[in-house]
């Protein structure tokens, strides 16, 4: 499974719910399978799409916030995972699609081929935690997680990829900003 | 900045809309931090980026906040401010504390406290020093300029040495 089948695959089940999306390939995947006014693609500021989410989830309890992030983003910004399991926001979904590599720099390796970032989320307090590596169980874990209260982890193990590239995003950060903030 | 006035400052920007507190501790802005605490509005984060974008995730939500740091905390954060808050235009109150304000500081707020400035004004950030007497005014300029839709900054001198 490549990134951008696990992103369309993910967004047929998520359907209307918000969606904040890491920098990168990440984003530039979900705009072009399905982009909807509840997507907030963070452009820049790499790493800190979960804690953009983790602000959103605590303002917002009745509705579930979904983050697609990636291997290196986490990494880089893996005190955020220490706050949000002291926070425990029930309606945090924290979705990273690990490839290993910092694919959008020009597949440079990450640390995520030795280092297994479910386990470091269920020791930072995540309720649930998953590693799925193909469809049919990626589908499966989504729709268990559905009753389930979070913060919840599913980490994607997801192929390396150098043919299919998704363009860059179009959509001005003002109206990304102002069309998300209009449909939560 | 003595502790009354530190207190009443938070408890005015709380007054008037600000919901949210996030942030790293600083020693200069402790008494402002340690009311906060007490009222249960201050989240801590593990760096100044992450508050930040805790911070971003609050203002989307249409709930007013500032994020407070030392002068440390707001140079690990450039890239932040330059490509997540200015490049969104979001408003929020930043609190910076003044390391390395005086000149016998430790050594290793000197530099920092010597370009803060410059850093400032390289970023185009608004900002006002806050006084025992200015303090009001300060607040209120601050709250206006996110009711602009402006992210602007609010400085605290360190003036003791510990």
């Amino acid at each position: 499974m490549i990134r951008k089948e696990a992103i369309s695959l993910a967004v047929e089940q998520i359907g209307e719910q918000p969606i904040i999306s890491a920098n990168g390939f990440i984003s530039r995947d979900l705009c072009e399978v399905c982009d909807k006014n509840s997507n907030f693609y963070m452009i820049g500021s790499m790493g800190l799409a979960s804690s953009i989410g983790l602000g959103l989830a605590l303002k917002n309890p009745k509705r579930r916030f979904f983050i697609f992030d990636g291997d290196g983003n986490i990494l880089m910004n893996l005190g955020s995972l220490t706050t949000i399991g002291k926070l425990k926001p029930k309606n945090f979904i924290h979705i990273i699609f690990d490839n290993s590599i910092h694919e959008s720099t020009g597949s440079q390796p990450t640390n995520s081929d030795v280092i297994d970032i479910k386990k470091i989320a269920a020791a930072c307090n995540y309720s649930h935690v998953y590693t799925v590596s193909d469809k049919n169980n990626f589908l499966k874990t989504i729709h268990k997680i559905k009753k389930l209260k979070g913060p919840i982890l599913i980490l994607v193990k997801i192929q390396q990829n150098k043919q299919i590239k998704s363009e860059r995003i179009k959509i001005s950060p003002i109206k990304i900003k102002e069309r998300f903030m209009k449909s939560i | 900045m003595k502790e009354t006035i530190q207190k009443k400052v938070f408890n005015y920007l709380l007054k008037n809309g600000i919901k949210n507190f996030v942030g790293v501790p600083d020693s200069t802005m402790k008494y402002f931090i340690d009311e906060g605490l007490k009222k249960n509005k201050i989240f801590i984060t593990t760096r100044e980026e992450e508050a930040i974008g805790i911070a971003v995730g609050m203002t989307l939500s249409q709930s007013n906040s500032l994020v407070f740091m030392q002068n440390a905390g707001f140079a690990n954060s450039l890239s932040t401010i330059t490509s997540l808050v200015q490049l969104y235009e979001i408003p929020m109150i930043f609190l910076l504390g003044w390391r390395g304000f005086l000149q016998n500081d430790a050594i290793e707020h000197t530099k920092i406290g010597k370009i803060q400035p410059k850093l400032l004004q390289a970023l185009s950030l608004q900002s006002k020093i806050l006084n025992e007497k200015n303090w009001k005014a300060s607040c209120d300029w601050a709250i206006k300029s996110i009711k602009e839709k402006k992210l602007c900054v609010l400085i605290l001198k360190r003036d003791f040495l510990d």
